[in-house]
């Protein structure tokens, strides 16, 4: 459904040329999930701008980057070559992929009621009329869980709770009808009760609507709730991918072991946590070789600092960019 | 622990925020109950984490404590070693005897906080000490790492002599694992990890016997918010001092926490040993806020109980017990009469009536162990 290959983003900044996100490429399917993981600063939010062009103007793709999304009337578009104010891209923007972000509060016109925005979208994208819009936005409302929904919907953003808001969000974005939708760290800012509901929520409407989701988050407990494949980011690459059960069971790259022993865990209350040491470089002072070898424990000197590591598959179905697991040999002859 | 081990003593604190609603030709007053009665206390050098949902009142009571936000009703008593001078009625010239030997007169006895005047809370406030959720909007941009971490000295009047104050500085950063050399930069050259130490550090060079935290480690990533748990841990280690653990991510507060206490709409729903209230919960919310915790384990079988409603509005709280509303057990009586906080086993507090009906058992346990 959507197929990235290559993708390269580059900044033009006072500090010179700086590349967030290096040779980056997955797949979406219809129905599933894709989790993405890192750290901030690891480039999984620039990357899915990217698949719906909104990054800024100093921002520009690599010759290589290839984005193919096969739309709903079954054409195939090719994301990276439409131009900026192209009218397809409006339709792609919403209509055919629909995005979710963060903070609720900011992704809503605060002087707008709730029912106004959403039959903005819904008028844009299907083509109706305003009293259908409205029925229409009321059935989303419900959908969604929200109780009340025809009175609801003449609410402002603020007069309604944290988690109401995400809900008339996601239902914002369904309303338009997308195939794939992107969630950028919607739980994030969420209690865990309302957490668990929004997860709950989204995995039945995938399940009825059959969209395909790409779920952007840092919380490795989210991902194994709600996502089928995962890919985990360092420093704007893809270090691991895998299916999700294997991953979090079998970790390969040094990385996501890390990651996952940070986590808290409330079988070992009394232990120290443990971090992964260091921070994470800033994109201006890239390490070379591998990105992950200044905060590697099993890095090997002469290797990971100085060859870039390929993506090998040590597992069907799983792939890595480690020295660890491939042949160190060969990746001294092709770097 | 004995009871001369307690730092501080909170009894029945209520914090009220007039609500005006204005009309045409009048307006209409109503009181928001952002706290209402919660007693607890904090034992010298101890973890106390405080978990709710947002508008539960968490902040409000890390506040007021402070004295950030003044307490409506109830007391907050700072139990200080020594005896028993109340330093809301020291006076005159004795007060300014004690301001000259301020190391003194935290050395003596218990101070009722909540009613303390705001010129003599000010010698309380090198005591007691704050780190806020954001790293980005709490640090000052324009003034040097150093300037920022000296600053509660200077501003309690702690120390005046540069010398002494660049040792103490050096002194905190150094514990707080900052480069001695990052002191003279700025805080946007730091990232998110560095800045939150530099906070610490802030709140810590005072030697205070309490600092609140609140939602200190919440916009960190995992890895970040691990080596702050870890510092936090060693600091209290080294230099005794007690936290009041806000935070919303259960997880967390269980690492760092010796006790844990769960808030609903302004009261406190249960308070325990962290290993009680995390496999034993004695509250039906307790329970259902356990089961939401998401596990990074595909075969953790995750099955969150589903509380009816979002939670009620502080301005029009239910009656009776405040969860009634959206309890899976609630009864004819929950809607009618406040249940009672009551010890239900040794430092197991609970405000429920049925309590003892309840078997809950730690949710989602591990499939592997």
């Amino acid at each position: 459904m959507l197929n990235v290959e290559n993708l390269s983003i580059s900044f033009r900044t006072d500090e010179g040329l700086i590349t967030p996100v290096q040779g980056v490429s997955f797949k979406v399917e219809p129905g599933k999930t894709l989790g993405l993981v890192g750290e901030s600063g690891s480039g999984k939010s620039i990357t899915t701008k990217a698949l719906m062009r909104l990054l800024p103007g100093n921002a520009s793709l690599s010759g290589e980057t290839r984005i193919t999304y096969s739309a709903k009337d079954g054409n195939e578009v090719e994301i990276h070559k439409i131009k900026p104010n192209a009218r397809s891209l409006r339709q792609l923007r919403g209509g055919e992929i629909g995005m979710i972000f963060q903070e609720p509060m900011a992704s809503f016109s605060p002087v707008y009621t709730i029912g106004n925005q959403m039959m903005e979208t819904i008028r844009l994208h299907r083509g109706c009329g305003k009293r259908e819009a409205r029925e229409l936005a009321v059935e989303m409302l419900e959908k969604v869980g929200i109780s009340n929904p025809s009175e609801r919907i003449d609410q402002y953003p603020h007069e309604m709770s944290g988690g109401m808001r995400q809900r008339a969000m996601i239902a914002l974005a369904l309303s338009a009808g997308p195939a794939l939708l992107i969630a950028d760290e919607p739980t994030t800012a969420l209690d865990v009760t309302i957490q668990a509901q929004v997860l709950d929520l989204m995995r039945d409407l995938q399940r009825d609507l059959g969209m395909g989701m790409i779920f952007i988050t840092h919380d490795l407990g989210v991902i194994a709730q709600i996502a089928d494949e995962v890919a985990v980011m360092y420093l704007g690459t893809i270090v691991e991918r895998g299916a999700t059960r294997d991953v979090i069971r079998s970790p390969k790259h040094p990385y996501t072991q890390g990651l996952l022993k940070a986590i808290p865990s409330l079988d070992t209350l009394h232990d120290r946590l443990s971090p992964v040491p260091g921070d994470i470089p800033s994109p201006t002072e890239r390490p070379t070789g591998c990105p992950f070898h200044t905060r590697c424990p099993d890095f090997i000197s002469g290797i990971c600092d100085i060859n870039t590591p390929f993506e090998v598959s040590p597992v069907a179905g799983r792939s890595v960019r480690c020295w660890l697991h491939s042949d160190v040999q060969g990746g001294r002859s092709a770097a | 622990m004995s009871t001369s081990d307690i730092l501080i003593e909170v009894k029945n604190l209520e914090v009220l925020f007039p609500i005006r609603k204005k009309k045409l030709f009048s307006s209409e007053v109503r009181q928001l109950r952002a706290v209402d009665g919660v007693s607890f206390d904090i034992k010298r050098g101890e973890t106390v984490g405080l978990v709710g949902e947002s508008g539960s009142g968490k902040t409000t009571v890390g506040r007021a404590i402070l004295r950030a936000i003044d307490p409506t009703g109830g007391d907050v008593v700072f139990h200080t070693n020594g005896n028993d001078v109340d330093l809301a009625r020291v006076e005159g010239e004795e007060l300014r005897k004690f301001r000259q030997h301020m190391n003194m007169v935290f050395s003596e006895g218990p101070v009722q906080l909540s009613t303390l005047a705001a010129d003599r809370l000010r010698l309380f406030r090198s005591k007691m000490s704050l780190v806020f959720q954001d790293p980005y909007s709490s640090l000052n941009p324009r003034m040097t790492v150093r300037d920022i971490i000296a600053e509660p000295l200077i501003a309690s009047g702690m120390m005046k002599d540069r010398d002494a104050i660049d040792a103490r500085v050096r002194e905190i950063a150094g514990r707080c694992k900052l480069n001695l050399e990052h002191l003279r930069r700025f805080p946007h050259a730091f990232s998110g990890g560095q800045r939150q130490r530099i906070c610490i550090a802030r709140a810590l060079v005072s030697r205070p016997d309490f600092v609140v935290c609140d939602e200190s480690v919440s916009a960190l990533d995992v890895s970040i918010q691990a080596e702050i748990v870890n510092l936090l841990k060693d600091l209290q280690e080294e230099m005794g001092v007690a936290f009041l653990f806000i935070a919303h991510d259960l997880s967390v507060v269980a690492q760092m926490s010796h006790r844990v206490a769960v808030m609903y709409v302004g009261k406190f729903v249960e308070y325990a040993p962290t290993e009680k209230l995390f496999f034993e919960p004695k509250h039906p919310y307790t329970h259902a806020l356990l089961s939401a915790i998401p596990q990074a384990d595909p075969d953790a079988d995750f099955n969150p109980i589903r509380l009816e409603g979002e939670i009620p509005n502080p301005l029009d709280a239910p009656s009776g017990c405040r969860f009634h509303s959206r309890c899976p057990f609630a009864r004819e009586r929950c809607a009618s009469e406040v249940p009672e906080w009551r010890e239900v086993a040794s430092e197991h507090f609970v405000a429920c009536h049925f309590t003892e009906e309840f078997e809950f058992s730690r949710p989602n346990r591990n499939t592997k162990n």
